[in-house]
């Protein structure tokens, strides 16, 4: 890779490229000549089910059953201890390349998207770049963001080729937040699984434009935190200490929180908001759109948004998470694969839009119109 | 913005409480069912009745369903 124009952010004034217009408004951009020509998510074989854990639930049967039938929580797949981002993410990249006939050295940019990265550092991107065997003229970077990272590392990526730096970047979405639950959480415990991805994007001259949406509201940053292990508060002794809090829920600092009922109304309030604007903005009608594939958070939520949209729920991809757990970062990718890989198989152009909302808090949507997709159906990682 | 549609949005958001069974003055937070999902379920009825997705202290706040009423009605007011 060699970078060979400069990029004023701040304007978005690109000397060289290929980005069309931009709001004032920031951050909504729009490009074109670029495409997503390939999508592989891996998830783990290890599948946990609600109904083995009611215990969890103090044996109460019912609320149980209120769980499943309102939040729409049931199966999830989570890695064993010896299993990694990383790994879900390399076997998704492996199995692309081996499928596709893309050559590993032609890869100019390597962007991770993960929370629960091998090391706290190097970057997994850059653990990554040489499992791979990539380029030594190839950039590598992590994105510390979860359920909206997806979608950033999408923009990232179109962003990098469109400053005509890169003509391919290989993004991997992967996270295991199974890893940072206590057990004994049932605030979280039964919701999150696990899962890596692998999305080639890259220069084509032939593609529609895409929109993007980005937007953060950091004041709810404490929503949704794992409070210990960073520099702000490093583990110790006493962090490792579990405790119970006023809904019985047992975790310690090292383990992830969630406000719930927070997390809920910044859902139902910023993600209806966003997909409006973005639609407006790419002066699109939302019917229009073959696919709305949202951040896989919960079907309560998925379907509130759905409602609010006042959109057609055949659209609106929504068993992965029932499937498969709340995969952060690698929940859209999954349900791109586990739900969408025939119909986009058996379509020459597809619009879908894309929408990841939470940790940060952090939201971000985008409006990609694909053609050729290598959409390949989902692969169970193996040692 | 009637006390009586609100009472009735608020029964059939929750499970296992029959519509006409509560008052205004009823306690909610003593109900049987009243939890975390609960909280989800009342938040989305009134967000689609009323426009307005009342907070975490609204509900620790306000004790009886008149009080969580009039508490929405503040804020459809500004």
């Amino acid at each position: 890779m060699m970078c060979n124009v400069f990029v004023n952010v701040e304007n978005w004034a690109f000397t060289e490229g290929f980005l069309l217009s931009s709001s004032r408004i920031m951050p909504k951009c729009r490009f074109s000549d670029v495409k997503i020509s390939g999508i592989v998510t891996c998830v783990p074989t290890l599948e946990r089910c609600i109904d083995n854990e009611l215990e969890l639930f103090g044996g109460k049967v019912k609320q149980l059953e209120r769980l499943k039938k309102t939040i729409g929580l049931h199966r999830r797949r989570v890695v064993d201890e010896q299993t990694t981002a990383a790994d879900l993410c390399e076997q998704a990249a492996r199995y692309f390349i081996e499928q596709s006939a893309v050559e590993p050295s032609k890869i100019d940019a390597i962007i991770c998207v993960t929370q629960t990265p091998d090391y706290s550092q190097p970057c997994n991107a850059a653990v990554l770049h040489g499992r791979l065997g990539l380029s030594l003229h190839c950039a590598a970077l992590d994105v510390n963001l979860g359920c909206s990272g997806y979608v950033y590392g999408i923009w990232m990526a179109h962003t990098m080729i469109a400053s005509g730096g890169c003509e391919r970047v290989l993004l991997l979405a992967g996270d295991t937040i199974s890893s940072l639950v206590n057990a004994r959480d049932r605030s979280v415990a039964p919701l999150f699984g696990d899962g890596g991805s692998a999305t080639l994007v890259e220069r084509s001259q032939s593609s529609a434009a895409t929109f993007f949406s980005l937007q953060t509201d950091g004041k709810g940053y404490d929503n949704l935190i794992v409070p210990a292990g960073g520099a702000r508060q490093p583990c110790t002794k006493d962090t490792a200490v579990a405790v119970k809090d006023e809904a019985g829920n047992i975790r310690s600092p090292e383990n992830l929180f969630m406000d719930g009922a927070e997390i809920f109304n910044f859902s139902i309030t910023e993600e209806p908001k966003s997909v409006i604007e973005l639609l407006e903005y790419a002066e699109i009608d939302a019917d229009a759109v073959d696919h709305f594939v949202f951040h896989q958070a919960n079907r309560y939520i998925l379907s509130n948004i759905a409602k609010r949209l006042k959109l057609d729920i055949a659209k609106v991809p929504m068993q992965t998470v029932e499937r498969y757990g709340n995969q952060s970062s690698a929940s859209i990718p999954t349900a791109i694969c586990g739900e969408l890989a025939t119909a986009l198989a058996d379509r020459s152009s597809t619009r879908l839009l894309l929408s990841g909302f939470g940790v940060g808090l952090s939201w971000a949507s985008a409006l990609v119109e694909v053609s050729d997709l290598a959409a390949f159906e989902l692969i169970d990682y193996t040692d | 913005m009637k006390l009586d549609t609100f009472i009735k949005n608020f029964e059939e958001a929750v499970e296992d409480v029959e519509v006409g069974s509560l008052t205004a003055l009823t306690r909610f937070k003593d109900l049987k069912s009243w939890d975390s999902l609960a909280i989800l379920t009342v938040t989305d009825a009134i967000d689609m009745e009323y426009g307005v997705v009342p907070r975490k202290p609204d509900f620790e706040s306000a004790d009886t369903l008149l009080e969580l009423f009039e508490l929405v009605q503040t804020r459809l007011k500004k």
